[in-house]
C-alpha cells in the first residue's frame, strides 16, 4: 500500500514478493531448464509492437551479459528487460568483468597452482582406489559361495558398493571447480558429488525449517506417527511458490498445484502423493476428522526429473482421488493441508519399484472415500515409506464460498460458532465475604 | 622484711596497674526494643498470598478456571491448559484436570493438563494422533441481502444510494510561480488531509531548478563547479566564502548595535 501511495522513484526490491514477480527459479541441473524456458518464452512472447501514432522516446535498453553485470541498476535492467537472473555472486561478476578471461585453473598465483597440483595428485590416488574397489567387487561377486552364506555374501557386496560410492565422493569433494559449478546451479544431479552437495545444502537449513514447521503444527503425529524427510519438496500454485506452512488463498488452491520432488540418491523410483486434511470439524463427535484431497500413485521421479503437475497425471494408471480444492469453512480453525510423498516398495530380487494397481484400489472402495481417509492404514497396506512432506494452510476468505460452490461441496453457507459452556455452580457466600 | 611488707602494702594502694583486688561488676547495655524487630525477618511475614492448587486432579473445570497459582513455574501448562502472565495455570477447555509428568516432553518438568473424559489419562501415548476438542456448533449463515431487492419506501421521493461511478479524482492545487518556485508548485491531496508535494519531488527540486536555470544559460550555484586538483580555484572559492560570511556577520553586528542604541 505504501508503495502505491507515493508513486515515483522508489526502489523496487528484486526479491519482493508482494508484487507479481514471475522470475525463473534456478535449479541444480546442468541443462539449466529455467534459462532455456526463459529463452523460449522470450522468443515466443515478443512484446506487442507500439501503436502506430505513439512516439517512442525511451531508447532501446542494451542487452546485458548475466555473467558480468555488477551494478544494481544493470542487474535490474537484465531482469526486467531480458528476464534472466544474473549468474553467481556480484563479486564474481565484477571480477569477471574487470579481468581478462583467464580460466580458473590457469590463474597465475603460485600458491594456488601448487595447491591444485596437490589436489590433483590426491584425486589420481582416489581414482586408482575406485578402480581397485570395482575390480574387488567383480571378483567377489564371481566367487562361488555355499547357499547358507548367500545372505552374508550379499551383505558384503552391498557394503563394498557403499564404500565405492564414498570413494567416488572423496575423489571430487576437494575440487574447486565442482564447488563453483554447484554454487552456480550448473551441477548435474546424475553425478553423486552434486547430489551430496545438494543434500547437504538442503539439510543445513531448509530441512530443519521444514521439520520445525511440521512438528510445531503437529502434522506429525496427527496424520502419520513419525517421518524422516529424505526428499525435498517445493510446492507452487499457479506458478507462485508456497513456503512450508503458508496460508494459501482459496482461489489459488482451487486448481491442482505443481510439486517438485527432489531425491538425493540415484535412480528412478515410484512415488505416491497424498494430500490429507486432518482438521475437518465434526460437530457430532465434537472432534476432527480426516479428509483426503488428492491421492495418486506410480509417479516416476529421478534426481533430474523432479516436476509433477498434479492436475496433469493420468486418470487410469495414476490418480485414485482427483484434486479437491482446499477450503476452510467460516468460523472453523485454519485447515492444515498436509502433503506426503511416499516411496513405493521395492520388489525383493530385481530392485524394481512395485506399481500400485490403481484400478484395484478404486474397486476396493476403502480408500476411495475422501471423508475419514486413514493414511496410516493406506501406508501399511501398500508397504509405502514416507520420505517427504509439505504443508500449506487454508482458512475462510472471500473466495471460499465461490470455490466450494463451483466444486459442488455441500456446506458453503455453514458457519461455526463457539459452543456455550455451562458455568460451574458456585455456592453464594454470605454478604460479608463480598464486601 | 616486715618493713618491706609495710612499704608494699602502703604503696600498693597507690599503684595504678596492679591487679585489682576486687573488680566491680560491669554494667551491660540492654535496650527495650530488639534490633531484629526492625528489618531482619520482616520480609517473610505478611499476609499469605493463597497460592497452590485450586482444582485437584480429576475435578471438572471449564475454560478460564484457575487450576494452580504459583510463583514461577513449579508446574507447567500441559495439554489444553495455558499459563497467565503471573504463571497461573488456567484451563483451556471443559474437562477433567490431570497432574502428570511427560519425560518425552521434558525430563524433569511437571505438567497440568485436561482430558475430555474421566477414563482418559495423560501423557498421551507417543506417536498417536492427538485428542482434540472442537467446541463449535454449525449454523446456517443468513441469506445475504441483495441490494436490488430492496424496495424503496413509499412516498419518500428519495432515490436509493448510487455508488460513485468513477473514483474521486485526487485534488490538485497549483500555486502561482514565486521567486523561490519559478515554475509554480503543484500540491496534491495526500492521506491525512494535507496538501503537499511528495518527498521525492521535494528532494529533486534543487536538481530541477538547476536544470531549468542551465537551460536558460544561468546557474543557481553560489560557487563554481569543483575541479579536482585546481588549488587556485579552490582557494578563490574559499576566500569568497569567507568574505561573504564576514560580511554577513558584520551586518548582523550592525543590527545588534542599532537595537542596543534604541
Amino acid at each position: 500500500m505504501a508503495l502505491d501511495r507515493s508513486a515515483g522513484r522508489l526502489a523496487r526490491c528484486i526479491r519482493c514478493t508482494r508484487h507479481e514477480r514471475t522470475l525463473p527459479i534456478r535449479t541444480f541441473t546442468t541443462t539449466a531448464p529455467s534459462r532455456l524456458e526463459t529463452q523460449e518464452t522470450q522468443a515466443s512472447s515478443e512484446p506487442p509492437p507500439p501503436p502506430a501514432g505513439a512516439t517512442t522516446d525511451a531508447p532501446k535498453p542494451r542487452l546485458r551479459d548475466p555473467n558480468t553485470v555488477s551494478t544494481r541498476a544493470a542487474e535490474q535492467q537484465l531482469i526486467q528487460h531480458q528476464r534472466i537472473t544474473p549468474v553467481g555472486s556480484r563479486r564474481r561478476r565484477a571480477a569477471i568483468a574487470s579481468t581478462s578471461n583467464i580460466p580458473f585453473s590457469e590463474l597465475p598465483y603460485q600458491c594456488f597452482q601448487e595447491a591444485r597440483a596437490v589436489l590433483q595428485a590426491d584425486r589420481k590416488q582416489k581414482l586408482e582406489h575406485i578402480r581397485v574397489q570395482r575390480e574387488r567387487i567383480e571378483r567377489f561377486k564371481a566367487k562361488d559361495v555355499a547357499p547358507q552364506d548367500e545372505a552374508h555374501k550379499e551383505k558384503k557386496v552391498a557394503d563394498m558398493r557403499r564404500r565405492l560410492e564414498e570413494q567416488k565422493i572423496l575423489a571430487d569433494i576437494n575440487d574447486p571447480v565442482v564447488k563453483r559449478k554447484f554454487e552456480d546451479g550448473e551441477g548435474d544431479l546424475n553425478k553423486p558429488i552434486y547430489r551430496l552437495l545438494a543434500d547437504r545444502q538442503w539439510r543445513s537449513y531448509r530441512r530443519t525449517l521444514l521439520l520445525q514447521r511440521i512438528t510445531q503444527m503437529n502434522v506429525v503425529p496427527d496424520v502419520l506417527p513419525a517421518i524422516d524427510p529424505v526428499v525435498s519438496t517445493a510446492l507452487s500454485f499457479a506458478g507462485k511458490r508456497v513456503q512450508h506452512g503458508d496460508f494459501v488463498d482459496s482461489r489459488m488452491s482451487e486448481l491442482a498445484p505443481s510439486l517438485q520432488i527432489q531425491p538425493y540418491d540415484k535412480g528412478k523410483r515410484l512415488y505416491t502423493v497424498v494430500v490429507v486434511n486432518p482438521d475437518v470439524p465434526n460437530v457430532q463427535k465434537d472432534a476432527f476428522d480426516y479428509r483426503c484431497h488428492f491421492l495418486a500413485s506410480n509417479i516416476e521421479i529421478s534426481p533430474t526429473d523432479t516436476r509433477v503437475r498434479l492436475g496433469l497425471l493420468g486418470e487410469e494408471g495414476q490418480v485414485i482421488l482427483p484434486w479437491l480444492p482446499a477450503y476452510g469453512q467460516k468460523g472453523a480453525p485454519y485447515q492444515r493441508m498436509s502433503m506426503f510423498v511416499l516411496e513405493q516398495a521395492k520388489s525383493e530380487g530385481g530392485g524394481e519399484f512395485q506399481t500400485i494397481d490403481v484400478a484395484a484400489v478404486k474397486a476396493g472402495g476403502k480408500y476411495t472415500q475422501r471423508h475419514g481417509f486413514n493414511l496410516r492404514s493406506f501406508v501399511d497396506k501398500h508397504l509405502l515409506k514416507p520420505v517427504g512432506v509439505d504443508l500449506f494452510r487454508t482458512k475462510w476468505d472471500e473466495g471460499t464460498a465461490g470455490v466450494m460452490q463451483r466444486a459442488g461441496i455441500v456446506g458453503w453457507d455453514v458457519e461455526f460458532k463457539r459452543k456455550r459452556v455451562e458455568p460451574l455452580p458456585y455456592k453464594r457466600m454470605d454478604s460479608v465475604r463480598y464486601r | 622484711m616486715a618493713t618491706l611488707a609495710c612499704l608494699e602494702s602502703a604503696l600498693s594502694s597507690l599503684r595504678i596497674t596492679n591487679k585489682p583486688a576486687a573488680s566491680l561488676p560491669r554494667i551491660t547495655l540492654r535496650n527495650a526494643s530488639h534490633q531484629a524487630q526492625g528489618r531482619a525477618n520482616k520480609a517473610k511475614q505478611g499476609p499469605g498470598k493463597r497460592l497452590g492448587a485450586k482444582k485437584t486432579g480429576g475435578e471438572y473445570v471449564i475454560p478460564g478456571n484457575i487450576i494452580f497459582k504459583q510463583r514461577g513455574t513449579l508446574w507447567f501448562a500441559g495439554d489444553n491448559c495455558f499459563m497467565g502472565r503471573d504463571h497461573t495455570i488456567h484451563a483451556g477447555v471443559p474437562g477433567y484436570v490431570r497432574y502428570y509428568r511427560d519425560p518425552a516432553r521434558h525430563p524433569t518438568r511437571k505438567f497440568i493438563g485436561i482430558v475430555f473424559q474421566k477414563d482418559q489419562s495423560l501423557p498421551q501415548p507417543t506417536h498417536a494422533a492427538r485428542r482434540r476438542h472442537l467446541g463449535l456448533l454449525a449454523y446456517q449463515m443468513p441469506e445475504p441481502v441483495v441490494e436490488a431487492e430492496i424496495e424503496e419506501p413509499l412516498g419518500s421521493g428519495l432515490t436509493s444510494y448510487q455508488p460513485p461511478s468513477a473514483p474521486r479524482q485526487p485534488t490538485t492545487i497549483n500555486l502561482k510561480p514565486t521567486t523561490n518556485n519559478p515554475q509554480g508548485l503543484q500540491l496534491t491531496l495526500r492521506p491525512g488531509y494535507q496538501y503537499r508535494q511528495s518527498n521525492y519531488e521535494i528532494g529533486r527540486s534543487a536538481e530541477r531548478k538547476e536544470a531549468a536555470a542551465q537551460a536558460k544559460g544561468k546557474t543557481t550555484r553560489a560557487y563554481n563547479d569543483y575541479k579536482p586538483g585546481d588549488r587556485f580555484a579552490a582557494w578563490r572559492k574559499s576566500a569568497l566564502r569567507i568574505a561573504r560570511n564576514n560580511e554577513r556577520k558584520a551586518m548582523g553586528r550592525g543590527n545588534k548595535g542599532a537595537k542596543a542604541k534604541k
